[in-house]
């Protein structure tokens, strides 16, 4: 029996059904509706699927491709791994967590996660503190919100994600440019664009 | 005479018990796991660590990190009691 894994959630006007390689190895994207909202899934048979480093991957790859495809489109991601056992099951969080969605999709109406992470070589004595200054006074103005991410490493110096409007991305990118000239020394690792993950509150409990 | 043995040894074993709580939870610390398993995949994104290695530091650090789990699970729910 087949269950249905989750990516995100869309207005119900932004569904959309497309090929592609999916986790699990699924080749096909497509929507479930209920009202207002319709849940992008693909079709796997276990659930409790493994987060290989592929499937985290195509995990990514789908969200964008929904983000990306026919110019714009807002979707609440899902992490890896939400999986329901049918159709009615997910149903049932489609109506109940109508608000949530609703507000969610209002909240980032528009715009895409950028991810930053500042690097230092080993060995580096950096400032952080000063670096972390100039980095804000450069980005912060040209994002819709940020949320800091945790140094994980002794090398990390900075670790951020972005909520950037959608017409700001130039000027995001611009921005990183002079930071890259700013700080050579430094290793400057900018991703994205993502779907919001970091800035969407909603938690629903796969069945 | 054991009343007054007692009260002094119970500090110490107090003492004891918590070192020793102290150790299992450095020695089964999820988070710093955690910690390790992204900077495992930054070094790895950043070119530092080839793929090879990149595969056997991560297996090996998912195996530590569901022992962690499982042990601070049990130690959190009094399963696990230390003893002195």
């Amino acid at each position: 029996m087949s269950h249905r894994y989750v990516y995100g959630v869309v207005d119900a006007d932004d569904a959309l059904e497309f090929e592609t390689e999916a986790v699990a190895g699924a080749e096909k994207v497509y929507p479930i509706t209920h009202r207002h909202f319709a849940a992008l899934v693909s079709d796997i048979e276990t659930t409790d699927p493994e987060r290989t480093d592929e499937d985290a991957k195509r995990h990514d790859e789908v969200l964008r491709e929904i983000m990306l495809s026919n110019g714009s489109r807002t979707v609440v991601p899902m992490r890896f791994g939400m999986v329901f056992e049918n159709d009615r099951a997910l149903k049932n969080v489609l109506r109940g967590a109508d608000r949530a969605f609703r507000r969610s999709l209002r909240e980032i109406d528009g715009t895409v996660e950028l991810g930053l992470k500042i690097v230092a070589e080993e060995s580096d004595e950096v400032d952080r503190e000063a670096v972390c200054d100039a980095v804000a006074d450069e980005l912060e103005p040209l994002a819709v919100d940020a949320v800091d991410n945790g140094l994980f490493s002794d090398r990390l110096v900075l670790n951020r994600s972005y909520l950037v409007d959608r017409d700001e991305r130039d000027a995001f990118d611009e921005a990183i440019g002079r930071i890259e000239d700013d700080y050579e020394e430094l290793i400057i690792r900018y991703t994205g664009p993502f779907a919001p993950y970091s800035f969407v509150n909603v938690r629903v409990g796969a069945q | 005479m054991f009343i007054i043995d007692d009260l002094l040894v119970r500090p110490f074993i107090n003492i004891v018990d918590a070192i020793h709580t102290l150790a299992l939870n450095e020695m089964y610390d999820v988070e710093a796991i955690e910690d390790e398993l992204k900077e495992n995949q930054l070094l790895f994104e950043l070119g530092e660590r080839s793929e090879t290695e990149y595969r056997q530091r991560k297996a090996v650090l998912e195996e530590e990190l569901a022992i962690a789990r499982e042990v601070q699970e049990e130690f959190s729910s009094g399963r696990i009691e230390v003893k002195s």
